[in-house]
């Protein structure tokens, strides 16, 4: 009991959560066991080319940005659905104005209208949840069929080559590291450190977790809740770039499994789907972990026998059930703690216990 | 000795607030000035969450204007408001509550006065020494006590040095020492300066605390006194009145003689208890008290929606309370005060919605015999009025004291022993109101036990054979139907903190 007026105190029942480096610390551990099993089984695997493969454009670099992007519209507790068919409409329309032909003063303006095009989609999907009050879910569904009908309008097959000099230029790399993956890597940190670490990400931290009340103190919500969608579109956009480098053609089919993948990325990572939790270290690296399964299991001797049959279904099947296995162990302690307050109003917590007792 | 005229801090000119059908405030004006403590009180409905809504600017009134430190507010900028000085400490509070004290207190700060990010466990430390508030700046509020959380929530409204505070029931968490340290607080701050209003349903606390007090009935305002001159029983008179007369079915009477129904003991959740109750067949029990002191949470927990611990016997058997349909299976109905959205299924019919629980009864081999369900919904229909052009129109055509009569239907239909309902009149209309009544009776006549939740003392004086009085989630008074009236009850309600240590006392027994 607080002796009156002399202040106030409380017991204070100690919060088990996940804590946010777990996610990663996981994802880190089950990446290097399943690499040393994979390098164990099969030559291929350590090679530099593979190597390459799996960190550049045809493996996790186009993930890792769109996951990255997918963070944030989780983060206001929302999903970006329209991901995947951003990124093949930007590489269909890159199809057309990243021509073979243009040279440099010609194909840096076209960039940025291609970044342009993420930008606008992004304001209508957060005008359409914010303005329209749409599920975003709903919201952007709707503006991924809208892109993937132009799309088809426009490359109803595939065709159009796109520029030699911006895939090459995208491509390059140290060694067999990627520099575009080294400066998406670098991207995720500073992301994180402002999230975590500056007033502003606080506050978007805040909005995330719990709208009404950060409202209450004057958090701009409003803001955040668009900015979240306008950088879900950004990245998204500027990953079809890397999709474009990949594939090298217009092709209107080629960003359709993005929507799934990148919540799973970014859900590996740590994203909460309630908000206000998650990083983009974390989806990167969840980006990485879901590249690594897709790249070893076709390669030879990888699959037990009977399995090989499965080789092609596998990569859907194990990031579905991955996804699932993350959100439930992520979840843990909060359902954990439900449990146990479900108990308690049964059986009577300890503390109330103690308190009938006295 | 000539004064200068008092500065003041807020005031309200004329303002008019109506929503839907209801006027929440007619033409009420205020004045809270720098220095005071000007407390607002009234019963529930009376207008205060309006009142406090139109000063902070989150609500937009039909007519009048709010100053602030005699700057206009445009009404309807709660941003305007807050850089006009203006901070609120919410009754629903403003936490974030999977952040920690610290995080928590850095978002209520002014900007200019946040320290660097990394120092801000240490500067939340010292905030909370000077509230002498202890607990830890890096524990999550969500795991902290109610009583500390709305604690908190009046040192977040003071960090930003406001020069008006509202206060939306600052105490209904708090022990009595924790009364007494937040009114030292906001003692020391008015005494620097600040205008405080102090909205609140506890007269004690409030004519201990206040200069000035602002009682408002109906939406309007019955004036404002000194609280000097004021007593419990003055305030009282002022709060109640009300110009509509209902009318209120019989008492059958003599309920104490009958055989106990329902027998609650040590019943506890979070919000309230623990608590001992019994209930007789054909006995309507009335629950009063302000709101959000846990009447609500006890009600839904003997119908098995929320989660309680403790043991509840209906008719000599131990209820299963884990599940809605534990209590329905031991005859426990409740009549949820959200109507819509958690009694009706809104898109389907009168005669839907009436049988769904019972369809067993009008089923054969797993078909539905219509006719006989048709005859039986409609003959209830015609018995609790229920006014519609057919009972195949949805219930979302239908108004409120309509939709309630459907609800009432379901009790007719099956066997229920006791009938729990949360507010069985809200958004309910004069003429519908004594069907209602009367529906409710009838059923106690047939020996079902009740208990009805309200927020209206007169209709709690007119339909209860007994009510009893909840605050803090505590039995604090018990009124006899001898004793029962308005004033009575409302005197029970706001005398809250004087029976507190006999309520005390019998936790010690417990």
């Amino acid at each position: 009991m607080p002796e009156p007026a002399a202040g106030i105190a409380a017991p204070v029942r100690p919060v088990r959560r996940v804590p946010g480096w777990l996610p990663v610390a996981m994802m880190g551990l089950l990446m290097f066991g399943i690499g040393a099993y994979a390098a164990s089984r099969s030559a291929d695997f350590l090679s530099q080319f593979n190597l390459n493969t799996l960190l550049g454009s045809s493996g996790a670099l186009p993930l890792a940005l769109v996951a990255m992007g997918q963070a944030c519209a989780l983060m206001v507790g929302g999903f970006d659905i329209s991901v995947g068919a951003l990124m093949t409409f930007v590489v269909v329309v890159g199809s057309y104005l990243l021509a073979a032909s243009y040279a440099w003063y010609q194909l840096l303006p076209a960039s940025l209208a291609l970044l342009g095009i993420g930008l606008v989609v992004g304001l209508v999907n957060a005008g359409l949840i914010r303005r329209l009050r749409l599920p975003s879910i709903i919201a952007t569904l709707a503006t991924l069929s809208v892109l993937q009908g132009l799309s088809l309008k426009l490359r109803p097959v595939p065709g159009g080559e796109i520029n030699f000099d911006v895939t090459q230029w995208l491509n390059k790399s140290w060694g067999f590291v990627p520099v575009a993956f080294v400066a998406v890597v670098v991207l995720a940190i500073l992301g994180d450190l402002w999230l975590y670490r500056t007033r502003s990400g606080l506050t978007v931290r805040a909005v995330g977790l719990d709208e009404s009340s950060s409202r209450r103190l004057g958090a701009p919500s409003e803001r955040v809740n668009w900015g979240a969608f306008v950088a879900s579109s950004l990245l998204a956009s500027l990953a079809g770039f890397f999709l474009a480098a990949q594939v090298g053609i217009g092709d209107a089919r080629v960003g359709s499994s993005y929507a799934l993948t990148s919540i799973a990325a970014a859900v590996l990572g740590g994203s909460s789907l309630a908000g206000g939790r998650g990083s983009f270290v974390g989806a990167v690296i969840g980006a990485l972990f879901l590249s690594l399964i897709i790249n070893i299991l076709p390669l030879p001797n990888i699959l037990p026998g009977f399995l090989r049959e499965w080789s092609d279904a596998l990569p859907l099947i194990s990031i579905g059930a991955l996804t699932l296995l993350a959100l439930v162990v992520y979840q843990g302690p909060d359902l954990w703690a439900r449990l146990r307050a479900g108990w308690a109003n049964i059986f009577g917590s300890r503390t109330s216990r103690a308190a009938a007792r006295s | 000795m000539t004064s200068t005229p008092p500065v003041i801090a807020l005031s309200l000119q004329g303002v008019c607030k109506r929503f839907g059908a209801v006027q929440a405030l007619q033409d009420v004006s205020f004045e809270c000035r720098a220095g005071e403590i000007h407390a607002v009180v009234g019963e529930n409905g009376s207008g205060k969450s309006t009142l406090l809504g139109i000063a902070s600017g989150f609500l937009v009134p039909d007519e009048g204007s709010v100053e602030i430190g005699g700057v206009r507010l445009h009404t309807g900028h709660a941003a305007e408001a807050h850089q006009l000085g203006l901070t609120m400490a919410y009754q629903t509070y403003s936490h974030i509550l999977d952040l920690s004290v610290a995080e928590n207190l850095y978002l209520a700060a002014p900007v200019a006065e946040r320290p660097t990010f990394r120092s801000m466990d240490g500067w939340a430390e010292g905030k909370l020494r000077e509230y002498d508030v202890h607990v830890a700046p890096t524990a999550r509020i969500g795991g902290l006590p109610l009583g500390l959380r709305q604690f908190l929530e009046v040192v977040k409204a003071l960090l930003s040095s406001p020069k008006v505070l509202l206060l939306d029931e600052p105490t209904t968490a708090l022990g009595p020492g924790e009364v007494e340290h937040l009114h030292s607080i906001v003692l020391d701050r008015a005494a620097t300066g600040v205008g405080i209003v102090y909205v609140s349903h506890r007269l004690p606390e409030v004519l201990e605390v206040a200069g000035r007090v602002t009682v408002l009935r109906d939406g309007q305002s019955q004036g404002t006194h000194r609280a000097a001159e004021m007593s419990e029983e003055t305030l009282v008179s002022l709060m109640i009145g009300r110009p509509m007369e209902l009318a209120f079915p019989d008492r059958a009477g003599a309920a104490t003689e009958r055989d106990v129904l329902l027998r609650v003991s040590q019943f506890s959740a979070p919000r309230f208890g623990p608590l001992d109750l019994t209930l007789r067949k054909g006995e309507i029990l009335g629950l009063a008290g302000a709101e959000g002191n846990g009447q609500h949470e006890l009600l839904r927990s003997l119908a098995g929606v929320e989660r309680a611990a403790g043991s509840v016997e209906c008719n000599g058997a131990k209820v299963d309370l884990r599940s809605p349909f534990g209590a329905l299976r031991s005859g426990i109905m409740l009549l949820s005060g959200d109507r819509t959205r958690e009694s009706l299924f809104p898109v389907l019919g009168i005669r839907s919605n009436a049988t769904i629980q019972v369809l067993r009864r009008f089923s054969k081999l797993g078909w539905l015999w219509r006719g006989r369900e048709r005859t039986e919904v409609e003959r209830l229909v015609e018995r609790l009025k229920v006014r519609t052009p057919s009972i195949e129109q949805p219930v979302r055509f239908l108004s409120g004291g309509n939709q309630q009569k459907v609800c009432l239907t379901r009790p007719f239909l099956r066997d229920v022993h006791v009938l729990l309902a949360d507010e069985p009149t809200q958004g309910v209309d004069v003429a519908s109101r004594f069907d209602i009544y009367k529906a409710l009776r009838a059923k106690a006549d047939q020996g079902v036990a009740m208990i009805v939740k309200s927020s209206d003392p007169i209709e709690l004086s007119g339909l209860c054979d007994r009510v009893i009085v909840i605050s803090r989630g505590r039995i604090i008074d018990e009124i006899q139907a001898e004793d029962l009236n308005e004033r009575r009850i409302i005197e029970g309600i706001v005398h809250s903190r004087r029976r507190a240590p006999v309520q005390a006392e019998q936790a010690a027994r417990a």
